[in-house]
């Protein structure tokens, strides 16, 4: 009996991480997929969800950086995390849009390394930025009470998980779901999936993409942030989360396929699982495994598992 | 550094006559001027930055920044033959900087402290290093590159982290660094004799600033030969370098090894010069540093990543500290940050390019 709870204990832990790569490996991929952009500063979005969801679902007490020095040690709305759960993706989703006009406008055109140095940058602004003001220090970020347990569920009071993280699991389903249905089934979705075909010809046919192209560029940074809200009870919060997550979330969206929306979710499922496989059993070589395993997926098949063509570079 | 039309001629003919006494290593092109040139201003440099009355305490220098700015500089200027000058952006570096820190850590410990035979060592590893890493991420271009070697450095990182922690001390970094005398004879941290003192300082810095010189004649050679031109070639055109027959995979692995090759020359001092390695010189951040120094400074350019590497370690070690202005210290990252994306903005050429751009406007330029 307990061998099998220990297994599934794992695997739901494998499905929780692999559900944050998830949120934020659909958001990077359909930006790379649809704008053909290299968004280094994904990570930078998390970074801003996390912080967001703190200050808005608690009260926190700052202890360094410069708002503490300036006299606000204690700082947070205190409004709980459903809120926070439905606020902070509007933040971003603005954030994103504010991105998309003023940084993937002007570098359309420019060359990937460009692309990819300006948006890490950004992701160095964003994270000093908040390193200035709240301290390099790690920041009190607990699950919240009524997730703290395991559910009170027949089977599942005997496996010793948190609520909180079923309810990554499901709100990452969700907003997946959302998403897929979206791109797959609306008008907005056709023209998008248009654009991402041949661009020139959509326009052509008197259809605005710069619009759609905005909106999938702020889907894509507002899934970030839930990741970022969803994710920060779960590990210890401080300004270097966002540069830490970005390079597994990369790896995630290269190895299911660019673009590819079931690739995201593969890709994620898969590196969560052999995450938490790994560090149940060989826990050292658990982030090499990882690595190493994107590596050979990379070079076996070089458009990803579920990618039908590599965006041309 | 020089103008490179003015008094072309006049070098060319000093090489061929000296050319014919020494073959195939004659000096080409300006690489006489080159090379005195940088050697004349790395003599000066440690003086005028930590030791010369009034500058240095305008600048607030001081010699170990001096070796380390060096040190730095030749790995930047390694990273630029792969950014500014084949074209392709790796962030992985941090694998051949940190791999040959610890390999020359490793080498001292076990086998022996000269620091020649350390720096060997390390490079060494580097260039193997690279040949198997380039060999398996140049397969793809563009992102997939720099994910890629993004992917494998991290990789480096999590093996020295845990798994190799029995060699590598995990995260306390590698400990064991025993550095041996210079041609068994000099103390690497005692000071030169006399005016040389003055000037240099250590034997460190004089034993880091040959090796610099040597490695921008180096840089300089493989860049004016027809080699270095079809990297060129191939960052501006890879088809069109294809279909006149060139091998540009092949080329892009050799550019990808030489660059090793200066990131592990770098790293390898870096271990002597600090007689530590920290964990964090494999982490994927460290990639980032070099390539901002090398965007700072100028890609495609001799000097630019050097100066972009000696404004960069100015900034962490010297406006961290609160010199010039107190009240900027803990933004000092920020506005590394801020000037970064400026320069990839609005001067992607860099300082050095904005150097010569108010050059060629007082000139009148001189193509």
């Amino acid at each position: 009996m307990s061998f099998h709870i220990d297994v599934i204990t794992v695997l739901l832990n494998g499905l929780q991480q692999g559900a944050i790569y998830i949120l934020l490996a659909v958001g990077l991929s359909i930006i790379l997929g649809t704008l053909k952009f290299v968004n280094f500063a994904h990570g930078a979005l998390y970074l801003i969800g996390t912080y967001a969801g703190l200050l808005i679902a608690l009260e926190i007490n700052l202890t360094s950086g410069q708002l503490q020095e300036w006299g606000f040690s204690q700082l947070g709305l205190g409004l709980g995390y459903i809120p926070a759960l439905i606020i902070v993706p509007f933040v971003v989703f603005v954030v994103g849009l504010a991105m998309e006009r003023f940084v993937v406008e002007p570098f359309k055109d420019r060359p990937d390394t460009d692309q990819i140095l300006v948006t890490f940058g950004l992701a160095i602004i964003v994270q000093e930025l908040f390193r200035a003001f709240f301290g390099s220090s790690s920041l009190p970020f607990s699950q919240p009470a009524w997730a703290q347990g395991p559910p009170q569920v027949p089977f599942l009071t005997a496996i010793p998980i948190s609520s909180w993280r079923y309810y990554v699991i499901g709100i990452t389903a969700v907003l997946v779901l959302i998403v897929y249905l979206l791109v797959e089934f609306t008008d907005f979705g056709l023209i998008v999936r248009a654009g991402t075909r041949d661009p020139e010809m959509v326009e052509l046919l008197g259809i605005r993409l710069s619009r759609p192209y905005i909106v999938v560029f702020g889907i894509g940074a507002a899934l970030a942030g839930v990741a970022g809200v969803v994710g920060g009870p779960l590990n210890p919060v401080n300004p270097t989360i966002g540069n830490e997550i970005l390079v597994p979330a990369f790896l995630t969206v290269v190895i299911g396929g660019v673009g590819s929306i079931a690739g995201a979710v593969l890709g994620g499922v898969l590196f969560g699982l052999t995450q938490a496989i790994l560090v149940a059993t060989y826990s050292a070589w658990a982030q090499v495994g990882l690595y190493a395993l994107a590596a050979v997926i990379l070079l076996v098949r070089p458009q990803g598992l579920l990618g039908e063509a590599e965006v041309a570079s | 550094m020089s103008d490179e039309s003015a008094s072309a001629g006049e070098t060319d003919t000093d090489a061929s006559a000296l050319g014919d006494a020494i073959g195939i290593w004659a000096p080409r092109g300006n690489e006489v001027r080159i090379v005195a040139g940088s050697a004349i201003i790395l003599a000066l440099f440690p003086f005028i930055f930590s030791r010369m009355p009034v500058v240095s305490d305008l600048l607030q220098g001081y010699q170990s920044l001096a070796t380390l700015i060096l040190i730095w500089g030749i790995f930047a200027l390694g990273f630029d033959l792969l950014l500014g000058y084949t074209g392709l952006l790796s962030f992985g570096h941090a694998a051949f900087w940190g791999g040959a820190a610890y390999a020359t850590g490793v080498f001292s410990q076990q086998v022996s402290g000269s620091p020649i035979l350390m720096v060997a060592a390390g490079t060494l590893f580097a260039v193997l290093l690279a040949w198997f890493l380039g060999f398996l991420s140049l397969r793809r271009g563009g992102i997939y590159f720099a994910i890629l070697t993004l992917a494998f450095a991290q990789m480096m990182f999590y093996m020295s982290s845990s798994p190799l922690a029995f060699i590598t001390g995990g995260e306390n970094g590698f400990t064991g660094v025993e550095t041996g005398e210079l041609f068994g004879m000099f103390a690497l941290e005692s000071e030169l004799p006399s005016v040389l003192g003055l000037l240099l300082g250590t034997w460190l810095y004089a034993f880091v600033a040959i090796i610099t010189v040597l490695c921008i004649a180096f840089a300089y050679r493989i860049l004016q030969s027809p080699y270095g031109m079809v990297f060129r070639a191939i960052r501006e055109n890879e088809q069109r370098a294809e279909f006149v027959g060139l091998n540009v995979w092949r080329y892009r692995l050799m550019s990808f090894i030489l660059s090793g090759l200066f990131a592990g020359i770098a790293g390898s001092l870096f271990t002597i010069h600090g007689t530590y390695v920290p964990l964090s010189s494999l982490y994927w951040t460290e990639s980032g540093e070099v390539v901002i120094m090398t965007v700072l400074g100028g890609t495609g350019s001799l000097f630019g990543p050097m100066i972009g590497a000696g404004v960069y370690l100015y900034v962490e070690n010297i406006v961290s500290g609160g010199h010039p202005v107190d009240f900027i210290a803990p933004f000092w990252h920020l506005i590394l940050g801020l000037v970064f994306v400026v320069t990839i903005w609005m001067f992607p050429r860099g300082i050095w390019g904005f150097v010569r751009d108010v050059r060629d406007m007082i000139t009148g330029g001189d193509e």
